[in-house]
């Protein structure tokens, strides 16, 4: 990512640290930082959310969504009653000296089509006859739509319908990084997951004029939102960094830069692999992929569930606030 | 009614329904404000931990997050000054700062126009000779838009290049004053903005009380500048006193910070 220097001697101390499992910063191999994650921080939004890695990273991601013209594929005719996800990231030149001007337009486009990728990786994974019979909550979900196919990423895509064929929600999510410490994947995934969390739409009624003629009715009440169908079957995903014959979890800038190898899985709450995306130049040996396939399962599993925890508990402060008639307290940047 | 609480913050972007005179009952304006009043100014420095310095300013409902690289080599040979410093400066908008979804490119001329304010502003204030053959960088980038841009631009570059170390002669303060419904009007909002109203965007030195900038749009009568100016050359000094409070609680609780020499 961004261009740095690192001398023969940080990268050695890294790659003895990583083997005898001790990072430069206490941790071991298999450690996250501490994540910080505030929802609903941006007002003019649908929703929103703000990631922060302690040590650096910081980003916000924006869900706006409005309405637009259905997006039909002319071959196979899908898409006429379906809603759409666009997203787009952008690296801000104060976050890193690299991405100045148009230095960060191959990262920026990297980082949308990766997460586009996992976005847009079919919901059918979440299957209830899938043969993933571990999780038995995978079972317990028959509300959600198994034969429905390009969904993105278990967002169920139909109910953001609003006129078949016409008129549908297109959900923008507009991720701004602001500041590079490492590891922007994985809290660009957590951020996005917390932001459509956040996100409300308008209730939509459909009214028929006889003759085959649609329009419909916004429900200006703003008690009264709906919130995105089949969001908790949102992938994230954790990036696995190789440096010698190790890998670790949430590498800092300085370990991104001796890692030789990365691996990012992006997994539903379920423990489904939902994508798998290899970067870097080095290779690995298909032994170790398939090791670190599954133990980025198992991280990605955990952290879901925290992540999920935490978002609930901020919803639920939240609530309690705005029953008091208090508006709902936000630190946004004064956090401390 | 527990959730019309919820989403009044979002509506409060958007002018109520059927109230667009400028002025509400009682002399007051669309927000509450009276004509003299700032909108409630915070900030904080050191916000990012790549940059140099950084500083995040949320004036009213405009929010901006500034920061600063340097003094560092040049970067493009080009762009030396054998006797003083190349000051660069970038503006960028979020996609979600405004209340219509947008993307901005980075050759937008009313951006380009900011950023060149900007530099124009500072280039006069940083002592720029005592960095030969060198560049700062200075990136701004909006969170939110609610009117005064510049002006919060400018106010988040003072902080940042203070927390960057930069060596200045002076802070530079911006504010905006307008001519609202017969009545002159400090730091207007984007509602304000909108309407075709005078509105003028003054960058004062605070120390020495001259100006660095003067912009103005729409047309307003010669005989009320001097009263706008005015009013705008007070609302420099109370945005003053406020930026001058961030950075002196900043070095304080870094004095603090320190481990004590014995």
């Amino acid at each position: 990512m961004p261009t740095n220097l690192i001398s023969p001697a940080e990268r050695d101390y890294i790659l003895k640290g990583v083997e005898a499992n001790v990072r430069a910063d206490g941790r071991q191999r298999g450690d996250y930082r501490e994540v910080s994650i505030e929802t609903g921080i941006i007002s003019q939004t649908s929703g929103s959310a703000r990631v922060k890695i302690a040590g650096g990273t910081d980003m916000l991601v924006s869900v706006r969504a409005e309405i637009g013209p259905v997006l039909v594929d002319s071959e196979t005719g899908d898409g006429a009653d379906k809603g759409q996800i666009i997203c787009s990231v952008e690296c801000v030149p104060s976050a890193s000296q690299g991405w100045e001007g148009r230095g960060a337009d191959d990262v920026n486009n990297e980082l949308s089509q990766i997460m586009a990728r996992i976005l847009s990786s079919g919901n059918a994974m979440v299957d209830s006859t899938s043969t993933d019979a571990s999780s038995p909550s995978a079972t317990s979900k028959p509300s959600s739509t198994p034969s429905s196919k390009g969904g993105a990423a278990g967002i169920d895509l139909s109910k953001l319908c609003i006129i078949p064929g016409r008129l549908c929600w297109i959900l923008y999510i507009d991720a701004l990084i602001l500041d590079y410490g490492g590891n922007i994947i994985d809290a660009l995934l957590m951020g996005t997951r917390a932001a459509i969390f956040d996100t409300q739409i308008p209730k939509t009624q459909l009214q028929e004029f006889g003759d085959g003629q649609f329009d419909f009715e916004l429900q200006d009440d703003t008690e009264d939102m709906v919130t995105i169908e089949g969001r908790e079957n949102m992938p994230i995903c954790v990036t696995l960094n190789k440096i010698g014959a190790r890998y670790i979890v949430d590498a800092s800038p300085l370990e991104e830069l001796v890692t030789e190898a990365r691996l990012t899985i992006a997994v539903n709450k379920y423990g489904q692999v939902c994508g798998l995306q290899k970067s870097q130049e080095g290779c690995m040996e298909p032994s170790l992929l398939l090791e670190m396939i599954q133990s980025g399962k198992t991280m990605g599993q955990a952290l879901i569930k925290q992540l999920d925890a935490k978002i609930e508990a901020e919803a639920a402060t939240d609530l309690s606030m705005r029953m008091q008639g208090k508006p709902p307290q936000k630190y946004g940047f004064f956090a401390q | 009614m527990l959730i019309s609480l919820q989403r009044k913050d979002r509506a409060s972007l958007e002018p109520a329904q059927g109230s667009f005179s400028h002025h509400r009952q009682h002399g007051l304006r669309i927000d509450g404000r009276r004509t003299t009043e700032l909108r409630k100014i915070r900030s904080i420095t050191s916000t990012l931990s790549q940059a140099d310095g950084s500083a995040y300013l949320e004036h009213g409902n405009t929010k901006i997050l500034a920061a600063v690289y340097g003094p560092r080599e040049v970067r493009s040979k080009t762009n030396i000054i054998h006797e003083r410093c190349y000051i660069n400066v970038e503006f960028s908008m979020a996609p979600f700062s405004t209340t219509e979804r947008r993307r901005r490119a980075k050759t937008d001329k009313r951006m380009l126009e900011i950023a060149q304010f900007v530099k124009q502003s500072f280039e006069p204030v940083v002592l720029t000779q005592i960095y030969p053959r060198s560049q700062v960088d200075i990136y701004l980038q909006i969170l939110q838009h609610d009117g005064g841009i510049l002006e919060a631009c400018i106010n988040a570059t003072t902080l940042a290049l203070m927390d960057a170390g930069v060596a200045m002669e002076d802070y530079v303060c911006a504010c905006t004053a307008g001519w609202i419904d017969k009545e002159p009007a400090l730091d207007l909002n984007s509602v304000e903005e909108a309407q075709d109203t005078s509105e003028m965007t003054v960058a004062l030195l605070p120390k020495s009380g001259k100006i660095a900038l003067l912009q103005m749009e729409a047309r307003l009568h010669v005989d009320k500048l001097e009263e706008v100016l005015q009013l705008a050359s007070d609302g420099c000094r109370q945005i003053h006193t406020v930026l001058d409070r961030t950075i002196r609680d900043r070095a304080e609780d870094l004095a603090h910070k320190m481990p004590s020499s014995s």
